[in-house]
């Protein structure tokens, strides 16, 4: 297939820059955060500009999945979460174990650094070095992956709808308040 | 069918079985009439064989049943043969016979016993065993019998074990039974070493015709030696000679019928009878045969001083089965084998006999024993004060009477004897003086016991003298059965100086009988005949002249004046000796304590401190460390998770090192370039081998270098490159040819 | 743009994310950051999958979505339950699962 290699306009990189320090960004806010519902809003944030970024990439159907499900359905989960939690913390970073899991930070720091060194290296390779995406006719389309979606993927497909309605059960049912029977007892 | 040699100790064994299993559900009659019924079968058949069957083929070695080959390993065969040759027909025979008659007698005796079954299965299964013990054609089953024996003297004197004194005499006889038999063991084993077999009929031939058993062993004597030694060891424990007869004395504890059959006619005979079974392998060394005798005879005076002391009627009768044991070790022990078995003979039936007067005794007296108590039972006890009379003479060597034959029969043979050769050739004398003392001893000792409780006022309670009465007939039948035995058996083996005067030349009918089994029997001179006869009457006469001084109608002037005289000698033989606290400070303490640092040392601590508590200690630990990061926190699993995931990568992510050479050649001239070493690595080290002679020539950080060779050939160069950081290495070969 | 730098930027995410997910004490915040992995893990796909040509990465990332939404359901579900027991979601004061 072919593959554009064209040099990015100044447009595309003004617009990937700013969408990845939106992404970046938003991320930081969110991890830092001492409210939960600021935190909340930094995360709606990170996703909106990290579907602006699929969109960069010709995803287009995904772009709007990530708005429509991410940012709406499941930020407004987490939105009712918080309102039925309340919270009370002095600070966000708990003292146990602060050794160890600074250790993992690290641990993961030096896997990041080694991935990204690695990617950096293969930069010029023609999978990263594509620049625009190939001229099929409807890439990132509703259509394309409607089609792979009934067809390649089919049983995965299937699967995940069973697996969401597990998900809707197992919520239901972990989350009801607690009944009391007749007795006395709790369920 | 039933005439094969292995139902005489099948049915007696099979009928213990049945009565240990089934026995408690039958009714008493059921019971004893299974148990005397196995046993009087295996007499008939024993009776059958060794009458109808026997004497054909008595020359050529006796009726064999081989009743299955047994096991085998490497060298080693063992099969499972019975064999009924002139001497093991004989035992089975008595055996059986005295088997059958102290059944019958038990009957009566233990009537009001509550564990009546399980008495009759006892007697059964030692009848059974004492059988196997007696027909084993190897000795593995002669083994078998000879446990199995002790078993069943274990059980049967330690019958009325809620006594804590039964059961400890029990357990007293097995386990000095155990000391012998491991003797018994170590002399199968040499004999094994030496013939390579175990089968008797083997051992004997390698004992008549090879060398095997002549070769010296250790300390200069011979194999044959040895194991003669450590088999009469073995006989010692079973046969209650020095130093392990302490068991039989304390054996009385069991019922009576039990003492009359265990321990007086059949299992104390066992040790006689294996040396005289091995008398081919004794003959071999006279040395073993002196020690035997000498034992014999110094058991013999000793038990016999002790039982002048004893005030129990049993003790008595126990301590002289312990001295009569001693004249029939004299008997095998100066090479008169048929005398010995002779003594074994006669002795079952009147030892018997007096075992079950003391029983009838004691039955009367309410189930005492204590002589000190009883006298003038002569009236009140017709029956059994004629068969005592009749057993007590015989065993005082009265002329004819049994015991006289059977004694007399020892006694020649004892200063006859030309076994020993030049070196021991005292010993014949000495033992034969020991054993007229012995002589001497007995019929002291017997006509005590007979005087104090037979003749004279009664010295016992107003109300137990009105319980005296006599036995049953179930119990006075085989008591006169055994008299008449003891006065016929006489009859086995008429001396030849008397057959001589019926005109009957050659040696006694029994010896003759017996040679195929234990070899030619002695030739003694007629006049040596007439003089023991002559002396040994004397002897009896003596000492039944002193105890009826000492004894006759009751303690007499002369006892009491022997008591002030030497208390502290009498004290010491009713003491026996005090032989049984000897053993208990030398051996038995030590012994304990030894046993209890061990159980100190190893029990406690090593096994339930160390071996134990180590892995408990260790789990403990071990538990706390990981426990420790057992946190519960699954943050820090996850870090965990992300910090293992980082290692793996690391090492994963180790340089690899470079395999691309390039190899210029110019003449005889090599340069060897690696490709691309990649800088940012950590020093990597390169080593060139051009001569192929396994050293390094050039070595370093460079990866390049140059060779000039010497002479035209087909050349190789090995290179290697070590990464020190990573401690990888590569090894890669490139040849090339000059021209 | 070339493919790596949005690679880069979803490593960037993900590590952001698992900074969250190891050091922040309120369950809720947790959550969020396994939601900022499962984002960094999506742009990656979408990335490649622009870079091969090929499909089949959008539609991975859609099943990724559709598991962040039940796993984020679930996962909400059991804060709410825990809160009701213990009145507070304070990871640093849960530890059943300690020993």
């Amino acid at each position: 297939m072919n593959l554009a290699t064209a040099a990015p306009t100044v447009l595309e990189k003004i617009a990937f820059f700013v969408l990845a320090a939106g992404v970046l960004g938003g991320a930081l806010v969110t991890i830092t955060r001492k409210s939960a519902v600021g935190a909340l809003i930094a995360l709606i944030a990170t996703f909106c500009a990290s579907a602006g970024l699929y969109a960069t990439l010709s995803a287009h159907f995904l772009a709007v999945l990530q708005v429509l499900v991410y940012a709406g359905a499941i930020m407004v989960l987490f939105i009712f979460a918080v309102m039925i939690v309340s919270h009370d913390e002095e600070h966000p970073i708990a003292l146990r174990g602060l050794f160890v899991r600074t250790a993992g930070v690290l641990a993961i720091g030096y896997l990041f650094y080694r991935t990204a060194w690695l990617v950096v290296r293969e930069r010029t390779s023609d999978v990263l070095a594509a620049t625009a995406p190939p001229p099929i006719p409807d890439f990132g389309n509703v259509a394309a992956i409607g089609r792979l979606l009934f067809s390649d993927f089919l049983f995965p497909f299937e699967a995940i709808s069973l697996l969401l309605l597990a998900a809707v059960v197992g919520g239901v049912v972990l989350a009801r308040p607690p009944q009391t029977r007749n007795d006395g007892g709790a369920v | 069918m039933l005439s094969q040699l292995r139902f005489i100790p099948l049915l007696p064994l099979l009928g213990a079985a049945y009565l240990i299993l089934f026995g408690r559900r039958h009714s008493k009659r059921v019971i004893h009439t299974v148990a005397t019924v196995a046993v009087f079968a295996s007499c008939v058949i024993s009776l059958d064989a060794f009458f109808f069957g026997l004497p054909q083929v008595v020359r050529e070695g006796g009726i064999i049943d081989a009743v299955f080959p047994w096991f085998a390993g490497g060298d080693l065969a063992v099969d499972f043969t019975l064999r009924m040759d002139a001497l093991s027909g004989l035992l089975c025979l008595v055996v059986t016979f005295i088997g059958t008659l102290i059944h019958v007698y038990s009957v009566g005796y233990m009537a009001h016993e509550k564990d009546y079954a399980r008495f009759f299965a006892y007697l059964n299964l030692f009848c059974g065993a004492m059988l196997m013990l007696v027909l084993g054609d190897t000795l593995p089953v002669v083994f078998i019998g000879w446990e199995g024996v002790g078993l069943a003297s274990y059980l049967l004197i330690g019958f009325w074990y809620q006594e804590n004194a039964n059961a400890s005499a029990g357990k007293k006889a097995f386990i000095t039974n155990r000391i012998g038999d491991f003797g018994f063991l170590i002399g199968m084993f040499l004999l094994f070493r030496a013939t390579g077999t175990v089968n008797i009929p083997d051992i004997l031939d390698a004992a008549k015709t090879g060398s095997a058993l002549t070769a010296p062993l250790w300390l200069g004597q011979s194999v044959a030696f040895w194991a003669g030694l450590f088999l009469f060891v073995g006989a010692a424990g079973k046969s209650a000679q020095i130093p392990l007869y302490v068991w039989l004395p304390d054996a009385m504890a069991g019922p009576t019928p039990v003492s009359a059959l265990i321990h007086a006619a059949t299992m104390v005979t066992a040790g006689v009878y294996l040396v005289a079974r091995m008398s081919a392998v004794y003959m071999l060394a006279p040395a073993a045969l002196a020690i035997v005798a000498i034992v014999g005879a110094l058991t013999a005076v000793f038990a016999a001083i002790i039982g002048f002391a004893q005030n129990d009627f049993k003790k008595v009768l126990a301590y002289s089965t312990v001295s009569q044991l001693g004249f029939m070790f004299v008997g095998v022990g100066t090479a008169n084998f048929a005398a010995g078995i002779f003594h074994l003979f006669t002795h079952a039936f009147f030892k018997a006999g007096l075992f079950l007067c003391a029983g009838s005794v004691m039955h009367a007296m309410g189930g005492s024993g204590d002589i000190t108590r009883m006298g003038g039972l002569a009236k009140r006890l017709p029956w059994t004060t004629r068969v005592f009379q009749v057993c007590w003479l015989a065993i005082s060597g009265v002329p004819l009477f049994s015991g006289f034959f059977s004694k007399d029969a020892i006694l020649d043979g004892a200063f006859a004897t030309e076994v020993y050769g030049h070196g021991l050739a005292w010993v014949g004398p000495l033992v034969g003086g020991l054993l007229l003392l012995a002589a001497l001893g007995t019929a002291f000792y017997m006509s005590r016991l007979y005087f104090l409780v037979f003749t004279g006022p009664c010295r016992a309670d107003e109300h137990v003298q009105q319980h005296i009465h006599e036995s049953p007939a179930s119990m006075v039948f085989p008591l006169v059965v055994l008299a008449v035995g003891a006065v016929l058996a006489g009859l086995a083996a008429i001396p030849p100086a008397i057959r001589e005067l019926f005109g009957k030349h050659g040696e006694s009918t029994l010896a003759t009988w017996l040679a195929p089994a234990v070899g030619e029997p002695m030739e003694i001179a007629h006049s040596a005949e007439w003089r023991v006869m002559g002396i040994s009457t004397v002897v009896a006469l003596v000492g039944i002249g002193l105890a009826y001084a000492f004894y006759g109608g009751g303690y007499r002037q002369p006892a009491h004046a022997f008591v002030q005289k030497m208390p502290g000698f009498v004290a010491l033989a009713r003491d026996k000796f005090r032989i049984d606290e000897l053993y208990a400070k030398v051996l038995l303490r030590p012994f304990r304590l030894f046993c209890n640092i061990v159980f100190q040392l190893v029990d406690r601590i090593l096994i339930d401190k160390i071996l134990i508590g180590g892995w408990t200690f260790l789990a403990d630990i071990l538990g706390r460390v990981f426990r420790f990061f057992q946190s519960g926190d699954i943050q820090r699993y996850l870090a965990a998770f992300a910090i293992g995931a980082a290692v793996v990568v690391w090492i994963a992510a180790r340089p690899t090192l470079p395999d691309d050479v390039r190899v210029k050649v110019e003449g005889r001239t090599v340069k060897v370039d690696m490709v691309d070493p990649d800088a940012s690595r950590g020093a990597l080290r390169y080593s060139f081998d051009f001569d192929g002679d396994g050293t390094p020539d050039r070595s370093g950080p460079t990866p390049s270098a140059t060779w000039i060779y010497g002479g035209v050939d087909h050349h190789e160069v090995t290179i290697t490159i070590e990464d020190s950081r990573w401690h990888t290495r590569r090894i890669l070969t490139r040849t090339f040819d000059l021209r | 743009m070339p493919g790596h730098f949005y690679i880069l930027v979803s490593l960037a995410l993900f590590f952001i994310g698992t900074t969250g997910v190891l050091m922040r004490r309120n369950a809720l915040f947790v959550l969020m950051s396994v939601e900022l992995q499962l984002a960094a893990g999506s742009l990656a796909l979408v990335a490649f999958s622009r870079g091969l040509g090929d499909q089949r990465g959008h539609v991975v990332a859609f099943f990724v979505m559709a598991l962040a939404a039940a796993e984020a359901a679930i996962g909400l579900a059991i804060v709410v339950s825990i809160y009701r027991v213990n009145r507070k979601i304070d990871l640093a004061t849960i530890d059943e699962l300690r020993n």
